[in-house]
């Protein structure tokens, strides 16, 4: 099968999308932003007859706030995140991830959708949306789910997605002015890296001692789907968090992971950023952002 | 078991390419790069890494610097493309051009069509750039003549004198 043997189907209306993925799958296959899907239909990675386009669906590309949640369209782009008033006031951390991913070429196409859908362990909205609390919605023609995104992904690059599904869009915790976050990323290099590591925290309901209620700290690249750092974030719950009280927790994280050895790092080395990485975060989030060469 | 043979699938695709109007008939699933090299010959945008990590593929679409690398053809529908060719108006070149060829900040030139087209749009959002808005905004652009100091020189150049012509 040879690239000029695919047809591309370009619906305009969701309804018209929802009907060819209901009498096309598991033919189709779908695309948005198409970093990943271009790359791996090269690579021989991804055979198929048929794309699904979704980019003319501009009814998935949005971004709202409903009540205490974040709604963005599954066609959100990354540029439109990083430019999104809302997010960097409601979920920085996303916006934060968001510009570190690619450059801005890839900003302007790759989706959120598409990054969820992709499901690489290494995806960079991934783990602001685990510690977000977020809830991936898909479509069908039989009708709608919402999947709590620690549900969505159920294995190495596999999703709940069914093949007669599609993404409509993700919804996640609005943060409020007292509690506190940080997305971290190590990369080979400042942009278009790949995550070695990538940790992202938030922090909720904190009271008076300045410790908080509720903790959720996500890692990714550290096992065949995002992790979260569980036997961390329970040290950390209801404490104060000083410097030692959070480097401790950060000595944790890494007992939730499972890396592997690839081209980026080994799996040893992974471990060991994982703790020196949780514990930037935390930092940045309780104290504010560590400089460069400070 | 006789092998079926498959046909190529054609699709008739329209866009706006440099200020014009354009139609071309093609596999809808190759990539904007390959239509825009191999059928319509504009060759400002080159095939490097196929994989939007070196930037030297990037046009405008819709007025946004994307690598034309990872955009199907058939996503171009309806759009406006512009490449490096296109920012040349009445045979003048932009001031982004200009100062580049002032500042000698071009070595083999292979890069130059993509990192022209991302300092053109850097200039079009935020005419008064500081180092590093140019350092984000070229950091998609890879130049392995390594001659990054001199094209950084060149967009503060181009910004002194940009004039918002495209």
């Amino acid at each position: 099968m040879t690239r000029s043997e695919i047809d591309v189907l370009n619906p305009q209306t969701l309804d018209e999308a929802l009907m060819l993925l209901h009498q096309d799958q598991p033919e189709l296959r779908i695309i948005a932003g198409g970093s990943d899907v271009i790359v791996q239909l090269r690579d021989g990675v991804i055979k198929t007859k048929k794309l699904l386009n979704l980019l003319p669906l501009k009814e998935l590309r949005f971004i709202r706030k409903i009540d205490d949640r974040i709604h963005t369209g599954s066609l959100t782009t990354y540029s439109d995140i990083v430019r999104s008033e809302l997010v960097t006031k409601y979920a920085r951390l996303l916006a934060d991830a968001a510009r570190q991913i690619g450059a801005i070429q890839l900003q302007n196409t790759a989706t959120l959708g598409g990054n969820l859908g992709n499901a690489s362990p290494a995806g960079d909205s991934l783990p602001p949306l685990y510690a977000l609390n977020a809830v991936v919605v898909t479509r069908s023609n039989s009708g709608r789910r919402e999947i709590p995104i620690e549900d969505f992904f159920i294995g190495y690059r596999k999703t709940a997605l069914r093949p007669d599904e599609l993404i409509e869009e993700v919804y996640f915790d609005a943060l409020s002015e007292n509690d506190r976050s940080a997305f971290l990323k190590l990369g080979l290099r400042e942009a278009n890296a790949i995550s070695i590591v990538n940790v992202a925290v938030v922090l909720r309901g904190r009271k008076p001692d300045d410790s908080f209620t509720n903790v959720r700290i996500a890692l990714g690249a550290v096992a065949p789907t995002i992790r979260r750092a569980n036997k961390c974030e329970q040290a950390l719950l209801n404490k104060r968090l000083d410097p030692g009280t959070m480097w401790k927790a950060s000595t944790l994280a890494a007992e939730d992971t499972s890396p592997i050895d690839d081209i980026r790092g080994s799996a040893e080395y992974r471990k060991h950023v994982v703790t020196s990485l949780v514990y930037e975060g935390l930092y940045e989030a309780v104290v504010g952002r560590v400089k460069p060469h400070e | 078991m006789m092998e079926s043979r498959q046909v190529p699938v054609e699709h008739v695709i329209a866009f706006r390419l440099n200020g014009k109007p354009v139609t071309v008939k093609c596999p809808p699933a190759y990539t904007l790069l390959e239509i825009l090299r191999d059928k319509l010959h504009v060759t400002g945008p080159k095939e490097d890494c196929a994989k939007g990590e070196c930037g030297a593929c990037t046009v405008l679409m819709n007025g946004q610097p994307v690598c034309s690398c990872l955009v199907l053809v058939s996503q171009a529908q309806g759009s406006e493309i512009i490449t490096s060719e296109g920012l040349v108006k009445d045979g003048k070149l932009n001031s982004v051009q200009e100062a580049f060829l002032e500042e000698g900040a071009v070595q083999c030139g292979h890069c130059i069509p993509g990192i022209i087209v991302s300092a053109t749009a850097l200039l079009m959002r935020n005419p008064n750039p500081t180092v590093e808005d140019i350092r984000t905004a070229l950091a998609g652009n890879l130049c392995r003549c390594t001659g990054y100091t001199k094209i950084i020189v060149a967009v503060q150049e181009a910004a002194k004198k940009w004039s918002h012509r495209l």
